[in-house]
């Protein structure tokens, strides 16, 4: 299969659901999907490639969508000059905590994104001036938009299916780009061994705050969307430790470095994630973690990464 | 005017003195040797260098021009390679990449970079294993991709730490070989080694060094016969 044909393919597979169906519900569900696909491929980048395990990402999510809601509840700025923002401030976030995180390495790193994210959770929750607190900010109407001539209807699914599809596809895209680019290499040469890098000449600070980057805008333009989306945010809502960790299993459960990976970690994990939660209405949190570990223990490359292994050893 | 200067380096960790107001230079086309017992101060003098620590004190100039206080990869793009005494490859990346990845550090287009890294794989003897995991290679061959992929950084000064340490007598004549090539395609060689044949075979020059300190400086005939280099690897006799 030639890459225009693949491209067309996807391209296909991405504009068809809404003209297949107008339920709410699966509608929902794509979305639902996409964003997940989003926010699993911009953490890959980093924790993917350069093999940096953030345990924080939804720092960058949460300051993507409070800068959306607040430029828009505050300033009149449109929602989506307000995502595109919200994926800019998370990048100017970014900078500050690369620069602090990237000193150390392995474990520790981890554990530095884990406490930036609290005090950045905290912070919001305390900000009440800025952030409405734990009230959180809501917003009641979006503005009139006509695009080709129609009003669109904020009411109706559509027009959130066909941006966040959008968003997705451009993750995806800058992780293939990203793949084949000399930085990509420099990031698997640090994933593999820092020091070996550094001794060849790899800039590694560069290189990871640079991916850090490209990871917490994607993560902002995510967390924008979701405002936009829910047109609701609290600190709870888009500062938890559970959606950091979530982008960690989207990303393990599909398949490192991979583009497929988080497309396909997103997949299995909201579809499972539903019917756990539709069959076990107590506890269903506990079979959703069992997934994870036999994914874990048998599957350590990913369910993309391991399907892609097997293909190449067909007899 | 050497090509490596080093001048009254320092190094100290907590309160213990690993290397002392040591001085010694590296001519351009030589293979100097430093030695000396175990926790001598050597491995720590190539971090010095290569700027994976800093000094405490002391200068460390190259053809002129100070190096203290660059970062790793800075030091290699100003021509200082180095290897590792314990085995660094990239290991779930293939022998070629391992060593394009080194290329990369002077030519930017990957094919001519993946050219670049094919011919000095065939140079070190490995043309054959290019597809093959760096880390399914055996340790000769680990310690010979480390030489390709501090070579293909085009350095112009080649820091060696034990390049033959578990290396067989085979392996080790091999090894001598590669380094003695190495020089005389133009790039000059720090080198070192327990192996004391082989060092005392290809070396120009050899510096001891013990507890941090120099201790002998000159050809190694002269060297090995020195009495204070003697009680420093067998210790003097108490009465």
């Amino acid at each position: 299969m030639t890459r225009g044909a693949a491209g067309a393919a996807v391209l296909v597979l991405v504009l068809v659901p809404p003209l297949l169906t107008s339920n709410p519900f699966l509608l929902h569900l794509a979305i639902t999907v996409l964003l997940w696909t989003l926010l699993g491929a911009a953490w890959n980048l980093l924790g993917g490639f350069a093999g940096q395990v953030s345990f924080g990402h939804s720092t960058f999510f949460g300051v993507g969508a409070y800068t959306t809601m607040i430029l828009y509840l505050k300033g009149g700025l449109a929602p989506w000059y307000g995502m595109a923002l919200g994926g800019i401030v998370a990048v100017l976030v970014s900078l500050p905590i690369g620069l602090i995180c990237f000193r150390l390495r392995g474990p520790y790193f981890s554990l530095s994104t884990l406490a930036v994210a609290e005090i950045v959770r905290l912070v919001a929750l305390n900000w009440e001036g800025l952030t409405n607190g734990p009230v959180g900010l809501l917003i009641t109407t979006l503005p009139r938009v006509a695009w080709g001539g129609r009003i669109l209807d904020w009411e109706s699914k559509v027009p959130f299916y066909y941006m966040i599809a959008t968003f997705a596809l451009a993750s995806m895209l800058a992780t293939y780009r990203l793949s084949r680019a000399r930085l990509g290499a420099y990031l698997l040469a640090i994933r593999e061994d820092e020091d070996a890098a550094e001794s060849v000449g790899i800039d590694t600070v560069r290189a990871k705050v640079l991916t850090l980057a490209l990871s917490a805008f994607f993560t902002g333009l995510g967390g924008g969307f979701y405002g936009l989306y829910f047109r609701y945010v609290d600190p709870d809502a888009v500062f938890p430790i559970a959606l950091s960790v979530e982008m960690v299993f989207i990303a393990v459960v599909g398949g490192l470095a991979t583009v497929i990976g988080p497309v396909i970690g997103a997949v299995f994990l909201t579809t499972i994630g539903e019917m756990f939660r539709e069959h076990f209405l107590v506890g269903h949190l506990i079979f959703y973690g069992l997934f994870m570990m036999l994914v874990i223990r048998y599957l350590p490359e990913g369910i993309w990464g391991g399907a892609r292994r097997a293909w190449a050893k067909r007899p | 005017m050497p090509l490596l200067t080093v001048t009254d380096l320092t190094k100290d960790f907590g309160g213990l003195r690993a290397v002392s107001r040591l001085s010694f230079d590296a001519e351009p086309g030589e293979i100097l040797g430093l030695i000396g017992p175990n926790g001598a101060g050597k491995t720590t003098v190539f971090n010095l260098v290569t700027g994976f620590l800093r000094p405490s004190a002391g200068r460390i100039l190259l053809e002129g021009r100070s190096v203290v206080g660059l970062r790793p990869h800075a030091i290699t793009r100003r021509g200082i390679a180095r290897t590792f005494q314990v085995v660094k490859p990239f290991p779930r990346l293939s022998v070629l990449e391992n060593v394009t990845l080194a290329a990369f550090s002077h030519e930017a287009a990957r094919r001519r970079a993946e050219a670049l890294a094919a011919q000095i794989l065939e140079r070190v003897g490995l043309q054959d294993k290019l597809g093959s995991l760096a880390a399914d290679l055996t340790l000769g061959e680990q310690k010979r991709l480390e030489i390709a992929r501090a070579l293909a950084t085009d350095p112009r000064l080649l820091l060696l730490d034990e390049p033959m340490g578990g290396l067989n007598p085979r392996e080790v004549n091999a090894a001598c070989a590669l380094v003695e090539q190495i020089r005389a395609d133009g790039v000059s060689v720090i080198l070192v080694e327990h192996v004391m044949k082989a060092i005392m075979r290809i070396s120009n020059r050899i510096v001891v060094i013990h507890h941090g300190e120099k201790i002998a400086d000159g050809p190694p005939e002269r060297v090995v016969n020195d009495p204070g280099v003697i009680a420093a690897y067998l210790g003097t006799r108490v009465v």
